[in-house]
């Protein structure tokens, strides 16, 4: 049971503090509600470029020297961007506490006056690199994008990838990106969480300080988007340069956090974890007709997905992968799964759960994202319990109500001709 | 309010000591040593053997021995099948990873605590009574094979082994840990349980238990699973045989439809046991070991080059190689190599400010204790500790051999293991965009195939 102490500032930032000496560390974590999901068409990967600009400086913050007041005092940080938030982190030595506090509230309150078209423009190209990178330059690196295209209308912001396109990357200006953070870089759209060894109230007096200041946004575009179900498979066939086809599936989910979501976190590892696990086990373990075999939910807001994927051993045709994958499911609809395997799913939860509360980093980013989407910081103790309370039924039923042919889309990766 | 504490970071509190765990060591008569520490953090415990051999115990014609040994280790062990043993780790919630690097292989257990004892059964059975059955073999060499094509097609993967093996040839070091198609479809069973036989021995194996466990109890319990295994001969390792590069050249592997070009500069390193470890670990996070380091802040902060670029010493138990990596888009193909070259260039003049090598140190000094949070981490700085036979007190005497590097030792150690006009550069990307502007450089171009194959070009 992790004792965590929950309030809001005037200006409406939320803030946890779990207090923790087993180690001289600190962990800030700031969770921003806005991520892709956000965009528009036209200019996507804006969520995504900002946080990028978001490490460039602010007001008494010069360019790269948040990096460097990090670094030169052995502390570690990052920040991500994923459909529905924005996280930014730094663990600290622990005296270094109001540094961290001083950068991040430097940032939220007093970013634009740094704010350059110089920055802006070297930003943008090292973002293009990172999707050259991780999306252009090697095979397979579009698959999920182009999931995503199949399985979201093109005015549903899940349509497109965090990274955003080319095009609209070089159409970012600075406008938007004043907008932007004007829009949603708020205290009353964060939550800030702060994870190690401090005290309370020095650390309430030190948050007060740096972040009371900082003006309330007017307020926020609602998301009210509702995804247009598809009622047949969508598929395609992408031919690429890649060595062996790879079969990519999208099922679509309730939202993160629904039972049915829950059940099918469960369900993911019963059909992919090790080599007992039913996909494994028939397609790579028994048959040999594939090499490697994923599956799994992402921790996405708005909708749920289960993604997986199956690569093709040599001269294997994709429609038997498909099948196999097909029967598998089948047999866990007509046959249900054992005592057995809801057990050993479960104990994969609890340990990967256990895992993520080890660190201070990564446990503050887990209160983040409960406070944030939940607005339930206690989920960090609570959140196995309707893992617990899953029944052998509750994962047979997702699998028959949700991994159906007309609740999918299918993107098959093969090897052009040479 | 007055807006003035905004103006400047605020300083700093009262520092808290850190201390690692304590450490209780232990050799068993065969040999076998262990290592224990506890850490109460969470109801986890990481349990992992180090078997101090690896891919460099591989000749050339059998490359991808080791890894495939370790590989097939989880097919059976005890009287466990396959699919009984993932199924029973499965119940105890434990996660079992087996793994080869250059100089070692591990088994690693990470298990809820309640479970600890139980798993250890199963721990102690992969380690010492592996089935590694045919049928397996067959199975996890196609698996391999498959994953050897896959990688003809990753520019990273492809950079990685030509330069490798530009270093060191066709010896230790020199070929990939995984293999080639060739050696790995030579390997017959009698190899896998040979290696298995001649290295997996207590008398090469260390066993960490890091985690929420009771030390006297986890030492019995390694003592009654291990301490009746037979020791044997000490395997010998196969020394390195690196070719001497007289003036640095460019190998280049086309990817015509590359949208980037994959950089390596570099040449043979040095050992983990060498003396200046200290400094050389000061220099390469000041040039290119951090985000704040100069390569990437010039390659990617002031240039918008890539989306990041980064230098290393791979100090293995041998000198394994220096390296700068980095990924850029095809236009700037020349003025990132160009780059990378005068910041090895400048490292070795000394002109080193002394805010940036005090920032280094600070970093290195202080970011320890964040970097050993998990049992996992904790036992993995056991691991390297047994490894590189670094003494007991090494975590205590961290900081102050980093605090007492001066930028004459770092402008010494850049002079000596350091030399961009002796290195090998390995450039995957599209040579029709990029052959030109690197002939500028004034170096021999070699085109190499994704095999590593000389090829004439017209």
């Amino acid at each position: 049971m992790l004792d965590l102490e929950t309030y809001s500032l005037p200006n409406g930032l939320r803030v946890v503090l779990n207090e923790d000496h087993s180690a001289p560390l600190v962990a800030i974590n700031l969770w921003y509600h806005v991520g892709s999901k956000n965009e528009r068409r036209g200019r996507t990967g804006f969520a995504h470029l900002f946080e990028h600009m978001l490490f460039s400086g602010s007001q008494h913050v010069g360019n790269n020297e948040h990096f460097r007041y990090v670094q030169s005092v052995g502390g570690v940080l990052n920040g991500t961007t994923f459909f529905d938030r924005t996280n930014y982190f730094e663990t600290l030595p622990s005296q270094y506490l109001a540094l961290g506090l001083w950068l991040e509230s430097d940032r939220m309150g007093f970013f634009l006056p740094a704010l350059t078209q110089e920055k802006l423009d070297i930003q943008r190209e090292v973002v293009k690199e990172e999707r050259r990178q991780r999306y252009d330059n090697v095979p397979y690196g579009t698959a999920f994008e182009r999931l995503l295209h199949l399985a979201y209308d093109p005015e549903y912001p899940y349509h497109w990838p965090t990274i955003g396109s080319m095009e609209d990357l070089s159409a970012a200006s600075l406008d938007d990106i004043r907008n932007f953070f004007s829009t949603w870089y708020r205290p009353d759209n964060a939550v800030l969480t702060l994870v190690g060894d401090f005290v309370p109230s020095e650390a309430r007096n030190l948050i007060a300080r740096y972040f009371g200041d900082i003006a309330p946004g007017k307020s926020f575009p609602p998301f009210d988007r509702i995804r247009k179900e598809i009622r047949s498979e969508r598929r395609e066939i992408h031919a690429s340069r890649v060595p062996l086809p790879r079969i990519y599936r999208l099922y679509h989910l309730p939202r993160m956090g629904d039972r049915d979501w829950v059940a099918s976190d469960l369900l993911s590892t019963v059909l992919t974890s090790d080599k007992a696990s039913r996909l494994e086990r028939a397609l790579v373990y028994e048959k040999k007709i594939a090499t490697d075999v994923a599956a799994y939910v992402l921790p996405t807001e708005a909708t749920g997905m289960m993604l997986v994927q199956a690569t093709a051993n040599a001269d294997v045709p994709t429609a038997e992968i498909e099948r196999s994958i097909d029967e598998e499911i089948e047999r866990i609809v007509v046959g249900g799964i054992t005592e057995d395997e809801l057990i050993r799913a479960k104990n994969r939860a609890e340990v990967d759960h256990a895992h993520q509360i080890e660190n201070y980093d990564t446990r503050a980013d887990l209160i983040g994202m409960f406070t944030t989407f939940f607005e339930d910081p206690d989920l960090i103790t609570t959140w196995l319990d309707p893992y617990r309370a899953t029944t052998t039924a509750d994962v047979a039923g997702v699998a028959r109500r949700y991994l159906v042919p007309e609740n999918r889309v299918t993107s098959i990766f093969t090897p052009e001709a040479a | 309010m007055s807006d003035d504490f905004r103006a400047s970071a605020p300083p700093a509190g009262k520092p808290r000591p850190y201390h690692f765990p304590a450490v209780t060591r232990e050799k068993l008569d065969n040999g076998l040593q262990l290592l224990v520490a506890e850490n109460h953090s969470a109801p986890l415990v990481a349990a992992r053997a180090l078997i101090c051999s690896g891919a460099d115990r591989d000749s050339a014609d059998l490359a991808g021995l080791a890894s495939m040994t370790t590989e097939l280790l989880d097919e059976g062990a005890g009287s466990r099948d396959a699919i009984r043993l993932a199924e029973d780790l499965g119940l105890l919630g434990a996660s079992l990873a087996t793994g080869t690097d250059w100089d070692a292989s591990y088994i690693s257990i990470d298990v809820l605590s309640r479970n600890f004892a139980l798993s250890m059964d199963i721990f102690a059975d992969i380690a010492r009574r592996p089935m590694l059955p045919e049928a397996a073999l067959e199975r996890v060499r196609k698996e391999r094979l498959m994953e050897l094509l896959q990688q003809r097609e990753e520019p990273s993967a492809i950079a990685g082994k030509r330069f490798s093996n530009l270093l060191y040839g066709r010896g230790t070091y020199g070929n990939s840990v995984t293999g080639t198609n060739e050696s790995v479809s030579r390997l017959r069973i009698d190899d896998v349980r040979r290696f298995y036989a001649e290295n997996f021995l207590p008398n090469n194996t260390a066993i960490v238990i890091a985690g929420d466990i009771d030390t006297r109890n986890a030492v019995a319990a390694l003592r009654k699973l291990f301490g009746d295994w037979k020791p044997g001969p000490p395997p010998r390792r196969p020394l390195i045989s690196p070719a001497a590069i007289e003036k640095s050249r460019i190998y280049l592997v086309d990817r015509p439809n590359a949208v980037q070009s994959e950089i390596r500069v570099g040449h043979v390193g040095v050992a983990r046991s060498t003396e200046d470890y200290f400094p050389l670990t000061v220099t390469n996070a000041l040039l290119g070991g951090v985000f704040n380091s100069r390569i990437n802040l010039n390659l990617r902060e002031k240039h918008g080059y890539t989306y990041g670029a980064r230098s290393a010493f791979a100090f293995r138990r041998q000198a394994g190689p220096f390296v700068v990596s980095a990924p850029v888009r095809n236009e700037v193909t020349l003025e990132s190599v160009s780059e990378v070259l005068a910041e090895l260039r400048r490292i070795r003049t000394g002109d080193i400010e002394e805010r940036e090598l005090e920032d280094t140190k600070n970093y290195l000094a202080g970011v320890f204790p964040a970097t050993v949070q998990s049992s996992s981490d904790i036992a993995g700085r056991l691991l390297d500790m047994e490894l590189y036979g670094l003494p007991h007190d090494y975590f205590d005497h961290y900081r102050e051999n980093i605090a007492g590097v001066t930028a004459a030792d770092v402008a010494r150690v850049a002079n000596k293991y350091i030399d961009p006009e002796r290195a090998i550069i390995v450039i995957v990307g599209n040579a029709s965009q990029i052959r030109e502007p690197l002939g500028t450089l004034g170096y021999p171009i070699h085109d190499l195939d994704v095999d590593g194959n000389l090829l004439t070009v017209a």
